[in-house]
């Protein structure tokens, strides 16, 4: 019967499989404006969290990734605004400046050590926003700077319109989302990825056998600024309008939070996961109307959670555990049956 | 032609200075034993041989071809490979994954495989696997491999040293101090394992401060003092010489 | 060249971060952390003192001393029951960071977000031929170079400063000793934060008190220590003066892009000397 064919510990996978799904096909049950913006929001930060966990996978802490979504997204309006490219093209090179940004400022800064490196890149980040801040002609200030969205797709009857509501957004974010895991699975799967675990734990040693640490975070660290790139330039295309003030410290302390609250032992799900949980706490209390609750619990909150997880573990690690707990008397090992018997 | 050769090499840190017109010569399958007593400048040698310093002046030729200047991972790559006598493991990593990590690292990146090939990479992989698996066991290891690097006695962890050295394929092996903090039967091990590796055509620099070890092992020793070369030769000759005795009083004798 | 009042303004100004930077770098050399909420020590202080003075009308200097002791007491409750119970670093620098929006969140919640001035407490203008300098700033200069002199003293003249340095240097000889590193950790993390909270008080009647105020001096702070070397606690006092004196220069002349300017400047000396001016070299 079924019971028999499937075996038990296919059953997380089953489970996430059904998910990934319901997500998928997520906009034919609700046209909820609100619950598909925070999705596609979530979706977006989760990027970011991936690239934050990409760079933290190769040793450095970086504190100014929000200033890659600022880069691309800047780079989307001001192409689309002064050059007049259309949608696509536009947004391919947003997310290429950024990834040309990256690699010339981690060139520049990669060099320098652990926190060297945390206070230069949230010194970095505060720059890009400062720069933005000011650079008033071209960025249009405190002010904000118009994106317009994506032109409307037509494929046969199908329309895709991005000026009528958030589902094309949803699906555009799916796109990106997917595209950015497939990247990072690739990244872990093969040597590349040993290489980086190999340059975070141990560089001397690594140096010693052939490995030049430089190349290798550049690498992931342009990997992880592109990335970042795209999804600050989908965030500009969806909120049309953007200011600087999106893209500061609290932005790049948000996608640190996400990653480790989320866990570090999966990159993607704990990206994804991570960004879903903390973005949709922070929507909930920014709804409560009083100064400093939000900060003020959110922060909280974060820190209880990393009081409470089990050492170096993340959210997603509690999933692994609760299936764990979950199977194993079904497993039908002796330990766990043989303590209720005695009782 | 030797495989490696260092001519004149100079290091002074500031007013200080380590090595002092120190020449080298290592051939292709021997195995030369330096000693000298603390400070005599035997570490700063192997960090200069290494690229993690440049010398002050002189030059270090690796089969004619001048590698002073090169960075410790462009050295490597040529085949020099030296073991660590602290700061030698990867946290976290098993004994196996340490061992194929550092067969991995010398395959280097092309950019494109490593977006892209992942057939080629699982057959390298299964490669990686059996040869980080032959010199466990070759080094004694065999059975420990699925345990946690930092788990390891002290003991163990210089042996694993070594095995991660050797998975990287070198030319000249660079071995600094293997045995500290050995007892007897665990240096005579080390021993086996150096001949066994220098069977295998590779040439080893083994700085030592165990006479029995170096004795044992070296075809060639090479005797520095403050800094400076005084003794270079055969082992049993070398270890006579007045010279040699002055400088490494208070050393167990043979 | 600014005219000289101008300079005296940057000088007050770098004396802050001077004392918040020294507190850094006593925190980080003891505790291998950097604690990212140092400005919030500082922003605290500052509403000690503003509600000490305005409030209930605790003369300035008892009302610094308490900011100290207040602060510097929320500083080690902080260590004992979130540093002191993150399973790694990086847990810890999340910690340290999420602090940050805690503090600046609670300061928001309980006084307001509008600007809170606090009067010159001492009045008056000392004239010092071609420019006028406040009292109130003089107060600032002396006080740093009070706080400085009594650090000093205390590193390098008794029992605990020795500890200290100990300790700093190397942590696990230092507890073969016999100093107990786990209390010695509290009490730096107090006198550091004691720092940052008194830097923020003797500036409240300078500078407007709100619940932001801790983001700059953290910045400059640490682009002071970044400049003097993170290791080296003169390195901390050099950096900031550097800082000081280049910002108004720049400031001056250039207006807001004194900031980028100082954030360029200082990741240029990191690419040239990667340890900071002072810093030990790393090989």
């Amino acid at each position: 019967m079924i019971r028999q064919r499937i075996r038990p510990d296919m059953l997380p996978k089953l489970i996430a499989g059904l998910i990934i799904l319901l997500v998928l096909i997520f906009p034919v049950f609700t046209t909820n404006q609100m619950i598909l913006s925070m999705l596609i929001m979530s979706g977006i930060l989760a990027i970011g969290t991936m690239g934050f966990t990409i760079v933290l996978k190769v040793g450095q802490f970086s504190l100014g990734q929000a200033s890659f979504m600022a880069i691309g997204a800047y780079s989307l309006g001001i192409i689309l605004n002064t050059l007049h490219f259309p949608f696509w093209p536009s947004f391919l090179s947003a997310g290429i400046i950024s990834g040309i940004f990256a690699l010339l400022i981690g060139l520049v800064v990669l060099r320098v050590g652990g926190i060297y490196f945390s206070i230069i890149t949230l010194a970095v980040g505060e720059l890009v926003r400062i720069v933005a801040e000011n650079w008033e002609a071209v960025t249009g200030g405190v002010r904000g700077l118009t994106i317009s969205p994506p032109e409307t797709i037509t494929l046969g009857s199908f329309e895709l319109n991005f000026s009528a509501g958030a589902v094309p957004f949803y699906y555009f974010m799916i796109v990106l989302v997917a595209i950015t895991s497939l990247v990072v699975w690739q990244i872990g799967r093969v040597r590349i990825g040993e290489t980086f675990y190999g340059v975070a734990a141990n560089p001397v040693l690594v140096e010693h056998h052939g490995v030049d640490p430089m190349k290798y975070r550049t690498i992931a660290f342009t990997v992880a600024g592109a990335l970042t790139g795209f999804a600050g330039a989908l965030y500009g295309s969806f909120q049309s309008v953007i200011t600087p003030g999106e893209f500061g410290l609290w932005q790049s302390v948000q996608l640190m939070m996400m990653s480790v609250v989320g866990g570090l032992s999966n990159i993607i799900a704990g990206g994804i996961v991570g960004a879903i949980v903390l973005y949709t706490l922070s929507s909930e209390l920014s709804s409560f109307r009083i100064y400093g609750i939000q900060p003020l619990l959110f922060g909280a909150a974060v820190i209880l959670a990393l009081l409470f997880l089990p050492k170096g573990t993340g959210l997603i690690d509690i999933w692994g555990r609760v299936w764990q707990k979950v199977l194993a008397p079904k497993a039908g090992t002796t330990n766990m049956s043989s303590c209720t018997k005695e009782s | 032609m030797p495989l490696l050769e260092l001519k004149n090499i100079t290091k002074s840190f500031g007013k200080l200075t380590a090595l002092s017109g120190i020449d080298i010569t290592v051939n292709e399958g021997e195995v030369v034993g330096i000693v000298g007593p603390n400070g005599s400048g035997k570490t700063t040698l192997v960090n200069v041989i290494s690229g993690y310093y440049h010398p002050t002046s002189g030059e270090i030729y690796l089969a004619g071809e001048k590698i002073s200047r090169l960075y410790p991972f462009q050295i490597a790559t040529r085949g020099i490979i030296r073991s660590f006598q602290s700061n030698t493991l990867f946290e976290d990593a098993s004994v196996i994954q340490s061992v194929m990590l550092c067969s991995s690292l010398q395959y280097g990146t092309n950019l494109l495989q490593a977006f892209s090939g992942f057939k080629v990479y699982t057959n390298e992989r299964a490669k990686i696997m059996d040869r980080a698996h032959q010199i466990l066991k070759m080094l004694g290891l065999g059975n420990e491999g699925q345990v946690k690097a930092a788990g390891l006695s002290h003991g163990y962890q210089r042996t694993l040293g070594i095995a991660m050295a050797l998975a990287a394929n070198p030319k000249i092996l660079i071995l600094d101090e293997p045995t500290t903090g050995m007892n007897h039967e665990e240096a005579m091990f080390i021993v086996d394992i150096v001949k066994k590796i220098n069977s295998l055509g590779v040439s080893v620099m083994l700085v030592e401060h165990n006479m029995k070890v170096m004795m044992n092992l070296s075809t060639r020793v090479v005797v520095l003092n403050f800094g400076n070369k005084i003794a270079d030769g055969d082992p049993r000759e070398i270890m006579n010489k007045p010279e040699v005795v002055d400088a490494y009083l208070g050393v167990e004798t043979i | 060249m600014p005219p000289a009042n101008i300079l005296v303004d940057a000088f007050v100004q770098s004396c802050s971060y001077i004392t918040m930077a020294f507190g850094l770098v006593l925190v980080f050399s003891i505790l291998g952390i950097l604690s990212w909420t140092h400005g919030q020590y500082y922003m605290l202080g500052a509403y000690v003192v503003y509600y000490a003075v305005a409030a209930t009308g605790i003369p300035f200097p008892i009302g610094i001393l308490i900011a100290g002791v207040l602060i510097g007491g929320i500083g080690i409750l902080v260590k004992k029951f979130i540093i002191d119970r993150m399973a790694n670093f990086l847990y810890i620098g999340v910690a340290t960071l999420s602090l940050i929006f805690v503090f600046e969140g609670a300061a928001s919640f309980a006084f307001g977000i509008q600007n809170k001035g606090l009067a010159d407490v001492l009045s008056g203008v000392a004239n010092m031929g071609s420019f006028s300098v406040s009292y109130q700033r003089i107060a600032v200069i002396v006080f740093t170079l009070l706080i400085m002199a009594v650090m000093y003293l205390v590193l390098n003249y008794t029992r605990i400063g020795l500890a200290i340095r100990a300790a700093a240097q190397e942590p696990a000889a230092a507890s073969l000793y016999g100093i107990d590193v786990s209390w010695l950790s509290l009490t730096v993390m107090g006198i550091g934060c004691a720092l940052a909270a008194m830097a923020g008080g003797i500036m409240a009647p300078i500078s407007p008190v709100n619940p932001y105020i801790g983001r700059v001096p953290l910045n400059m702070s640490l682009l002071a220590i970044v400049i003097g070397g993170i290791g080296s606690l003169t390195g901390a006092i050099v950096g900031g003066v550097i800082l000081g004196i280049i910002n108004s220069i720049v400031a001056y002349y250039i207006g807001y892009f004194s900031e980028v300017i100082l954030f360029a400047l200082v990741i240029i000396i990191l690419l040239v000397r990667p340890q900071g001016l002072l810093g030990a070299s790393q090989k």
